[in-house]
């Protein structure tokens, strides 16, 4: 494939891809007849709760002195860090994916997959389960169900050779429609009184609380932060990180070094699909506390932006996913106090994946220079970019 | 869709089937130009899009200038692919997502800015976009194997060292291909926009760029095979709204099988099975997605 999507980590040039696009964002809005400036200073409100002048309400901190008083309204941040806790899952499960050489565009059905089951299995047990139990239960519903759901697309690819990027998209249909027939017949909310196409409310016994009084962030977050973690363990340092890395290198070359390209593929999807699968059950438990119809919004797609930003490593995907979480909740923001329409957000995300693809393709054009000029193996190669 | 009261099931059926096949026809034989001349392109979803939200403004004036303003912008954003996988070696599937999330955006952005709510535009005749869908395999299909300029976009699909040893340049070639293929798949959407819904909505693609890249591999890049796979696609699509339409109630084993939402997977589930049972057999142009300098 032209410019094989490659892991790196520049920081400068995620930087400047960000920042192209939302100068591209400030010229749009100028040209769309609303006022650039008073649109991005909304946007940075919203996404980050810092704002000029003293307090307003409640729940906000002042900062400074004199004419350099700030406040912090933390429901707005605590709303944007909750925002970014599905994304970091869902940019995680396209980033693993994509170090197999596996572009998982299937993380919105893995969620929504993932959500269905944990509102069944956190609809069970009436209360019964000692809590922790319960929430690890659900989580593990979430995972499984989303794991199923990535990896039928994974051995549809080792076993037909049907690629993923068209498998993933039809279960990402076929998730969509099949969740909205569960949740207006057999899984449909009881109460007579509720119309709309959802569960039933889950037990409290699975609730994961708010930090923030009446925001949605909760220790999922903190679940997320692990996640990156233990995904970046995974990669670099166990054997089946390098065995996924060894066929994002290339088929052949893995084949080669006796390793089962079909089974690390399937494993690989699986892992991915399990990782958005817990997007949707953090959703559900800590959220919704059930199944809403449009709970996974666009998370899964966009994972596949913070999964690029983030050049495919931990740090960069959390940083990336963070990034993300502040602009769709600071769009929103927008919206409500300059009417500019939240689309923009929409934009914004797909100038940086494509400034950040420009950046891949330099790169792996780099790579294949390195590799002409002397045999270099990826540890090499690592160390000399870490370098600069 | 037409579905006349004294018309017999099977002929509304047929009916629907060819116009639910147009646009899925028109992008399917934009990816086969595409991917013959070595370029992946799924990007397709977004020029629909884009062909549809252009189609729908431009038309407003007149329907002529709505078919003229999609052919631009489909042009325009099939040289924006070309240009970002081709000259700048982005990867294809990155190029095509941004460049569909990118189209995703900026209409239903401008949709809010532009379109009053519930707008509606005369548009053109649907009899004109599935004259297209009928004509265009076939011209396809005598472009790619009785003109120069076919033999050597396919030459530079197969192997474009040898295409650049027989003097033939292989990334002007593909800008021309990955062009052209834009105007088709836009063409796709403004048939959606303006004969079909007559108005626009986001996302009114709703995946059909996908489903033509599945069926252009379904009909093993040929013109006329990804031309009849989107026909047999059509045919499900055409097959659950005739059946929502003519109200049928299906129950069976506790599940309601003609609920829209199981009946909306239909097209969807048959592509995949149709990919299943195809893609081994299945060979696609040997330089598909592999760079030339």
């Amino acid at each position: 494939m032209t410019g094989a999507v490659t892991p790196g980590s520049g920081l400068a040039r995620a930087l400047l891809s960000v920042g192209i696009a939302l100068v591209v964002a400030a010229v749009i809005m100028h040209l769309s007849g609303y006022d650039a400036l008073s649109g991005l200073a909304a946007l940075w409100a919203g996404a980050t709760g810092l704002r000029a002048g003293p307090p307003q309400a409640d729940g906000q901190i002042a900062f400074g002195a004199g004419p350099f008083t700030g406040h912090l309204d933390v429901y707005n941040l605590a709303q944007s860090l909750a925002r970014s806790t599905p994304l970091l899952f869902t940019g995680l499960s396209v980033a693993l994916g994509l170090r197999a050489g596996l572009f998982n565009i299937g993380a919105q059905g893995q969620m929504i997959a993932g959500a269905l089951a944990a509102a069944v299995i956190g609809g069970a047990g009436g209360g019964t389960l000692p809590g922790p139990v319960h929430l690890l239960l659900v989580l593990c519903a979430g995972a499984l169900a989303g794991a199923a759901w990535g990896a039928v697309p994974g051995i549809l690819r080792a076993t037909r050779g049907v690629h993923e990027v068209i498998s993933t998209i039809l279960f990402n249909y076929l998730a969509t429609n099949l969740a909205t027939y569960l949740v207006t017949h057999g899984l449909k909310d009881p109460d007579p009184r509720k119309m709309a196409p959802q569960t039933a409310a889950i037990a409290p016994t699975a609730h994961l609380h708010p930090w923030v009084a009446g925001s949605n962030l909760t220790a999922g977050l903190l679940l997320a932060l692990v996640a990156a973690m233990g995904v970046a363990c995974l990669v670099r340092r166990t054997s089946a990180g390098f065995q996924i890395r060894a066929v994002g290198q290339g088929l052949e070359a893995a084949r080669a070094a006796g390793i089962s390209v079909p089974g690390v593929m399937v494993r690989a999807m699986a892992l991915a699909g399990a990782l958005a699968g817990v997007a949707g059950a953090i959703e559900v438990m800590g959220v919704h506390h059930r199944y809403v119809q449009g709970l996974a919004g666009t998370y899964g797609f966009d994972g596949i932006a913070v999964a690029l930003l983030g050049g495919l490593n931990g740090m960069g995907v959390t940083l990336s996913a963070l990034f993300f979480g502040a602009l769709s909740n600071g769009a929103e923001f927008m919206e409500l106090e300059t009417n500019v329409p939240r689309a923009l957000a929409v934009i914004v995300q797909a100038i940086v994946i494509l400034c950040v693809g420009v950046r891949l393709a330099r790169r792996s054009l780099a790579r294949q220079v390195v590799a002409a000029v002397q045999d270099s193996d990826e540890d090499l190669l690592e160390e000399e970019h870490a370098g600069r | 869709m037409p579905v006349g009261s004294g018309e017999t099931w099977a002929l509304s059926l047929m009916v629907a089937t060819l116009y639910s096949a147009t646009p899925l026809v028109l992008a399917a034989l934009g990816g086969v130009l595409s991917e013959r001349a070595g370029v992946i392109n799924i990007a397709l979803e977004g020029l629909i899009l884009a062909g549809a939200f252009v189609g729908a403004w431009a038309g407003q004036s007149a329907p002529i200038m709505g078919l003229a303003g999609a052919v631009l912008a489909g042009a325009l954003i099939g040289l924006l692919h070309a240009f970002l996988t081709q000259t700048l070696r982005m990867n294809p599937v990155v190029s095509g997502l941004g460049i569909t999330l990118l189209a995703s955006g900026v209409t239903r952005y401008l949709a809010l800015r532009w379109f009053e709510q519930g707008f509606r535009i005369d548009g053109l005749p649907g009899g004109l976009f599935l004259g297209l869908a009928l004509i265009l395999p076939f011209v396809t299909l005598l472009v790619l194997h009785r003109t120069r300029f076919g033999v050597r976009l396919r030459a530079v699909g197969e192997n474009p060292e040898s295409a650049r040893m027989a003097g033939v340049a292989p990334v002007p070639l593909r800008y021309l291909a990955v062009t052209l293929s834009g105007v088709l798949a836009a063409l796709a959407g403004a048939y959606l926009s303006m004969s079909d819904a007559h108005t626009f909505s986001s996302n009114m693609s709703a995946g059909k760029g996908y489903i033509a890249l599945a069926a252009v591999i379904f009909g093993k890049w040929h013109p006329l095979g990804a031309s009849l796979g989107a026909l047999f696609f059509g045919f499900f699509y055409a097959v659950q709204t005739q059946l929502q339409i003519s109200g049928v109630q299906v129950h069976w084993l506790g599940v309601e099988w003609t609920s829209p939402f199981l009946l909306d997977c239909l097209p969807y589930l048959m592509t995949l099975a149709a990919l299943v049972s195809v893609v081994g057999r299945a060979v696609p142009p040997a330089a598909l997605g592999k760079e030339v300098e």
